[in-house]
């Protein structure tokens, strides 16, 4: 899945001109002009029908000084051509292009603006508006890909495994509501900023997830998704650089950079004790280090201890080397859920031995929270491999292949059987 | 823009404290504010008559219509910038504590006139000699098909008999917003949660001379043989009232109907 408008057949410098624009500004013109208008499709519209001129005339006139100012005057000018078609009034066009110009440009240091500032930048206030409560939580994100991201309807819809159709169909919907309930087009009040600000983080949190772990099908990783949501959680950092979002950032990141070493070259899932340290990513893990280094005494977020959690262990030279106190100490520190309970479990496990971890997953899987959850057999199958119960190991590795949704999961937890059945019967 | 608040039960209801209950407050700020045209508490579910034409009969039935879980205990009709603001006036009435708020907008037409509104202006607050219900015009799947005629020729009828006072169509519940107040955190969530598959599609508010001319006016609007009316009298009360002593007082009104009986009409 590619991202943003097609470069087939252009010169990779003109390709690369245009793929970095697209990166840094298409949210900016989009969320511009529906400022201007108010209207989300000519603003969609507007922006990839710039781009497509890009494509067009960057490889016969050279790429423009300034990408970004020549692909806002030409989206704005598209916009405007198409509004005017439409029959909207040339003074109200001409309202729209002077409110723009005397706006001017947002000032540099988003960290000196105070919330409610009417001078946020409009492109929070498009992610604000694209994850707001009101709408439905999977067209929350659809919206969030599509007008923030830039993916097109089909990329969106192939991301989430749903026809384009029904994407797009949730995609218009949702549009919709906010022109009829009338939400706002604005960066929430200070009052209702912390919890608004949470359904932002959730809906990033889940597109990253999705990316990092698909639910369903074949391949593990969809690659493409995770790095979106990490590119958009660097957007909402450096327009909103609270202590949450920067959590939330790093903890994407730091999980992230273990990515290639998470499946191997069969696209077999490798667990984290058995990975090549040396191929977890390095440039993310220091960004990630770097960034919880810089947000030490803000609140202690459930982002915030995920983090941290995943700091020790890409500090963690290998499995046995990982400070696992710290992390059970990190788990302790959660609101209780049954997946964090599963986890801490685990953690029990590792720090406390086998049998005390076993223990602990007993109990979860008496309380019937996590039932049909193939993680929890996995969790007691590794556990009591540990402790040398390979004939409950491998029961456990049975059921927990059976529940497993995505197939390099199951692949992965049969060759674990089949590892337990040869080395108990060796 | 214009919403109507309408408080029903919701996901997950508390049971109602009348020492918690800030109306007063509420009531003296959006009238500060100017965001208020009218609101109503209304009767108890079992106050409730469904009013249905099917195949020419008119069905009358006790209670809202049968698979409606919950019940739309009061309603409030607001006029604010935007839905953020109608999130944070309805995340400020008790209701939303003890119960949840629905915040549906109502319909803009092209064609309204500058300054209209669904409530007129100088409303009278206080009945003219009559007895006030919310009609709710209801959507039903099962309703006769065709049915739904033009409304036009009903609203001049019942304006012109001074039976309805205003009414409107909403907004259909996909633009809906729910709103709760739990453990002082506002929880905003999309459409409401019933799984009801009658869904309201419009308010009348009638001011009659009983329940008898209510059904006869419900009955005649075209939406009975589409989908179905339920009315519900207004129960009024005083804001500024000691809500601990009013709900000692109306206990004995509760979980029993007070309006007339009502078979089957024709």
């Amino acid at each position: 899945m590619e991202r943003g408008a097609p470069t087939v057949g252009l010169s990779p410098a003109v390709s690369a001109a245009v793929r970095s624009a697209f990166e840094s500004d298409w949210a900016r013109i989009v969320a511009t002009i529906i400022r201007l208008t108010g209207d989300w499709d000519v603003a969609e519209d507007a922006a990839a029908g710039a781009f497509e001129r890009a494509v067009i005339t960057w490889p016969r006139d050279g790429v423009p000084r300034n990408p970004a100012a020549w692909l806002t005057t030409s989206a704005r000018n598209l916009a405007m051509d198409r509004l005017r078609r439409r029959g909207v009034e040339a003074g109200k066009l001409k309202e729209w292009t002077t409110m723009d110009d005397a706006r001017g440009q947002t000032p540099d240091d988003p960290a000196e603006r105070a919330v409610g500032d009417p001078d946020w930048d409009d492109r929070l206030r498009l992610i604000f508006t694209c994850a707001h409560p009101a709408l439905p939580l999977e067209a929350r994100v659809a919206l969030t890909l599509r007008t923030v991201g830039g993916l097109s309807t089909p990329e969106v819809a192939k991301a989430f495994l749903v026809s384009e159709p029904t994407m797009a169909q949730r995609i218009v919907r949702a549009k919709a509501k906010i022109t009829n309930a009338a939400i706002p087009y604005q960066v929430p009040s200070p009052a209702a900023l912390p919890e608004r600000l949470d359904g932002v983080l959730a809906v990033l949190y889940l597109v990253y997830n999705e990316g990092y772990k698909a639910t369903s099908g074949e391949s593990l990783q969809r690659l493409d998704l995770a790095a979106e949501a990490i590119r958009l959680t660097r957007l909402l950092v450096h327009l909103l650089p609270d202590p949450e979002p920067t959590a939330l950032l790093a903890l994407m990141l730091l999980q992230h950079a273990r990515t290639e070493a998470r499946v191997d070259d069969a696209g077999d899932l490798v667990p984290l004790e058995d990975q090549d340290r040396d191929r977890w990513n390095a440039v993310e893990i220091a960004e990630g280090l770097a960034l919880l280094e810089a947000s030490t005494g803000g609140p202690r977020s459930a982002y915030r201890v995920q983090a941290e959690i995943q700091a020790v262990h890409a500090r963690a030279r290998s499995a046995s080397e990982t400070e696992w106190p710290v992390i059970l100490a990190r788990y302790d520190e959660l609101p209780d859920s049954p997946v964090i309970e599963l986890n801490r479990a685990i953690a029990v496990g590792m720090a406390e031995g086998p049998r005390a971890g076993l223990a602990a997953l007993s109990r979860l899987t008496r309380s019937g929270r996590l039932e049909g959850y193939h993680l929890l057999p996995a969790a007691q199958a590794d556990l009591s491999r540990r402790a040398g119960r390979y004939a409950d190991a491998a029961a456990y590795y049975r059921a927990a292949a059976g529940l497993a949704p995505t197939e390099p999961e199951r692949r992965y937890l049969e060759r674990r059987l089949a590892a337990i059945t040869l080395g108990g019967s060796a | 823009m214009e919403y109507l608040l309408m408080y029903t039960a919701g996901k997950d209801p508390q049971p109602y404290d009348p020492s918690d209950d800030n109306i007063a407050e509420w009531s003296a700020d959006t009238q500060a504010r100017g965001v208020s045209e009218y609101g109503e508490r209304l009767r108890p579910g079992e106050d409730a008559t469904t009013v249905k034409v099917r195949n020419g009969q008119v069905l009358v039935t006790e209670g809202p219509f049968t698979e409606a879980k919950e019940w739309v205990g009061g309603f409030d009709i607001i006029e604010c910038d935007n839905l953020d603001e109608a999130i944070e006036i309805a995340s400020k009435h008790p209701a939303a504590r003890f119960s949840s708020a629905e915040v549906r907008p109502f319909m803009v037409w092209p064609d309204a006139e500058p300054g209209h509104r669904v409530v007129p202006h100088g409303f009278p607050e206080q009945p003219t000699g009559g007895k006030r219900y919310l009609m709710l015009v209801c959507v039903d799947p099962n309703g006769e098909e065709g049915g739904s005629d033009d409304v036009e020729p009903w609203v001049q009828e019942m304006d012109g008999r001074g039976v309805r006072l205003f009414g409107e169509v909403l907004r259909p519940p996909e633009d809906a917003t729910q709103v709760m107040v739990r453990g002082g955190s506002v929880i905003v969530s999309d459409g409401p949660f019933t799984e009801a598959k009658e869904w309201i599609a419009g308010i009348d508010f009638l001011e009659v001379r009983d329940l008898e001319e209510a059904v006869e006016v419900a009955a005649a609007h075209p939406m009975a043989r589409a989908g179905l009316m339920v009315l519900t009298p207004a129960w009024p009360f005083d804001v500024e009232d000691d809500h601990v002593e009013r709900a000692r007082r109306e206990a004995p009104e509760l979980g029993r109907r007070s309006e007339p009986a009502l078979g089957v009409a024709s």
